[in-house]
């Protein structure tokens, strides 16, 4: 005990003591959990078995009984769509505001920091508003729409289920702009401006400015936000819960709501403990993406 | 001769800043001209209004023969070495190289040729596949050159190119730079605050100080005969002493200095003096000479006493006077002490005379 201190006051050891304390931290309350999971995802779990640990070990039956249910492969092929059409949208619409921004008008930091407004506002306000919007017989969308002449009649947002997965997109990619246009701001504004000056004067048009120095150098940066993006969205769970709660019939049901809804509404905590493991997976491929892409920044 | 670049009543403000005040200038072909002054004297931006990366508030740009002011930079045909190098860190030394002439539609194949060549001759051949961060800063310079010289630009601008790189590399980039613009045979603008940088490398100095230009010319006449008392000041290593004066006579002054001693000057052909009149006396250090103690009688002689000896071994720098702020240079070692008199004699022909009022020449 009086080497430790003694340790610690001369400073050897300290950096021992820095690591250990966040690690201990990550492992109890990440790690521990993380695995806990995983060996749920291989037992028989039950209303009555879920107090203690020495539950019956069935292998990979769980996997095999989620995979032949009928809903499943629906339910996965949804969470592609939200995932795609949530990164694409909130990727594009957010570059192009900082891209926007990065013209340094009058004012242009000062409406770019508005901006985050809409990431601070907590998920199930931003669906309360959302449904709001999106109701199908006084929506301000559906006004909108109809009379821009898109749309001839009303569109059930919430309980179509052409639409209803839609709706949360809709809803998913306002929430995600501002963060994905504060992350690519700063990846624009690290590139350094002589080197624009340079191509310019090497003879590159706008176009061919922003193809070859504005994308390569902002490798990392689009890496790291994709990838941030990844995880978020398939850690997004309030707007279902407030805008359709998986439904009608599945048709909006994603994997995290869905293992949501069978651990805490059907208690079948191994599938619920299943489906999260699945999704772990594609997490870490997003993390291993998401450090080797920040790991990988282009100096000059 | 004729003239590559020319600037007439060339005007720049930003905001309320008037940054360039009315500059004429007139850039022969072939020729290379160094911008030099003090810092914020606004020859980086007359270099970048050149480019085309500012834009002129007023006046009248044409590059051989083409009226400029208002293109576009990727259509001036100008290429441009920047104090950054501005080197594309994602691409390597070879698409660095070709970037130019692929952004200009030169195919891939007759592109890498190219390359091969202008790396051939910039000494970069072994390190093609590098990436910019891989080189040194005497490297970087080069694929910087490599990438300007590399398309045969109508002019080539320099953004003080060499403070990046320490004093040695320096001196001997000076040269290569130098032989790079022979051997093409280019039109060159260089911008640079040091003086000699600007002496050793250009055919044509002009020296600036607040969006104005004092003075232009060939380097050693404005070393022989400064127009005024900031170029005279500027030029010259270590700077020009400045010691006020009064004429006695048409050709002779009386230095302000303990006893008052009088140096005759040799007006060649100015005006002569009006006796009483106040001058300022412009004396470059290396223009002083210790004469022996005997021959302190001369007309020409006076006396300061020693504050500081600096020697490099080759030179030795003297600071002289009561506050020792008169300084010499002298070749060779001086085997002096500090408190010890020194008899100075400078030749008549080697004294600048200005105006105390105006700074101008008299």
């Amino acid at each position: 005990m009086k080497t430790m201190f003694s340790s610690l006051r001369d400073g050897r050891g300290f950096d021992v003591g820095l690591v250990a304390f966040p690690m201990g931290f990550l492992f109890l309350l990440s790690g521990l959990p993380l695995l806990y999971n995983v060996v749920m995802s291989v037992q028989e779990v039950d209303m009555f078995s879920l107090g203690s640990f020495a539950r019956p070990f069935v292998g990979l039956k769980n996997y095999a009984t989620l995979f032949s249910q009928p809903e499943t492969w629906p339910i996965l092929k949804n969470t592609a769509i939200f995932v795609v059409a949530s990164i694409a949208g909130q990727f594009l619409i957010g570059f192009g505001l900082a891209l926007f921004f990065w013209n340094e008008f009058p004012g242009a930091s000062w409406l770019r920091g508005l901006f985050l407004v809409s990431w601070v506002m907590p998920g199930l306000v931003v669906g309360a508003i959302w449904n709001w919007i999106l109701s199908g017989d006084f929506g301000v969308l559906n006004y909108v729409l109809r009379s821009v002449g898109i749309i001839s009649g009303n569109i059930f947002w919430r309980s179509d289920p052409n639409f209803a997965l839609w709706a949360v997109i809709i809803a998913n990619i306002w929430l995600g702009i501002s963060f994905n246009m504060i992350l690519l701001s700063v990846g624009l504004s690290s590139i350094p401006k002589d080197l624009y000056e340079a191509a310019e004067l090497d003879g590159a048009g706008a176009w061919a400015r922003f193809r070859t120095i504005t994308l390569p150098m902002m490798r990392a940066t689009i890496g790291a936000v994709v990838s941030l993006g990844l995880i978020f969205t398939l850690q997004q769970f309030d707007l279902f819960a407030a805008i359709t709660s998986g439904g009608p019939n599945n048709a909006s049901n994603v994997a995290q709501y869905w293992a949501w809804d069978l651990s805490f509404r059907q208690y079948d905590f191994a599938q619920g403990a299943t489906i999260s493991v699945i999704m772990i997976v594609f997490v870490m491929i997003a993390s291993v993406i998401y450090v080797r892409s920040t790991r990988q920044e282009v100096r000059g | 001769m004729t003239a590559q670049i020319e600037l007439s009543q060339v005007n720049k403000h930003y905001g309320a800043y008037h940054a360039l005040k009315d500059i004429n200038l007139t850039i022969e072909k072939g020729s290379f001209v160094a911008l030099v002054g003090p810092s914020g004297c606004g020859k980086s931006t007359l270099l970048r209004s050149l480019a085309g990366l500012e834009k002129i508030t007023a006046g009248r740009l044409t590059i051989a023969g083409a009226e400029m002011t208002a293109v576009p930079p990727r259509k001036r045909d100008i290429a441009m070495v920047f104090q950054s190098y501005a080197l594309y860190p994602h691409m390597t030394v070879e698409e660095n190289l070709i970037y130019p002439l692929r952004m200009r539609g030169v195919s891939k194949t007759n592109a890498k040729a190219k390359a091969q060549e202008v790396a051939g001759f910039t000494g970069l051949s072994g390190l093609l596949t590098r990436y910019p961060r891989q080189l040194s800063g005497g490297q970087r310079q080069r694929v910087a050159m490599g990438r300007a010289v590399i398309r045969s630009p109508k002019a080539f601008l320099f953004d003080e190119p060499l403070s990046n790189l320490d004093a040695a590399l320096r001196v001997s980039m000076r040269k290569e730079i130098r032989a790079l613009h022979d051997r093409l045979g280019a039109t060159s603008v260089y911008v640079t605050h040091d003086q000699i940088e600007a002496m050793t490398m250009a055919d044509h100095v002009v020296v600036m100080r607040d969006g104005v230009i004092e003075q232009q010319g060939a380097p050693l006449t404005l070393y022989d005969r400064p127009e005024n008392r900031f170029v005279a000041g500027f030029i010259g290593s270590p700077a020009m002493n400045f010691i006020a004066a009064r004429a006695v006579d048409g050709a002779s002054i009386a230095l302000d200095l303990p006893g008052q001693p009088v140096i005759a000057v040799d007006r060649k052909g100015a005006a002569p003096l009006a006796p009483g009149q106040a001058v300022t006396a412009g004396l470059r250090p290396e223009h002083l000479r210790i004469v022996d103690g005997e021959s302190g009688s001369d007309h020409q002689a006076f006396t300061l006493p020693v504050r500081l000896i600096e020697s490099t071994g080759s030179l030795t720098y003297l600071s002289l006077g009561d506050t020792g702020d008169i300084s010499l240079v002298e070749h060779g070692r001086e085997h002096l002490r500090p408190g010890d008199r020194l008899t100075l004699t400078i030749d008549p022909g080697l004294v600048h005379l200005f105006d105390p009022e105006t700074g101008r020449r008299v």
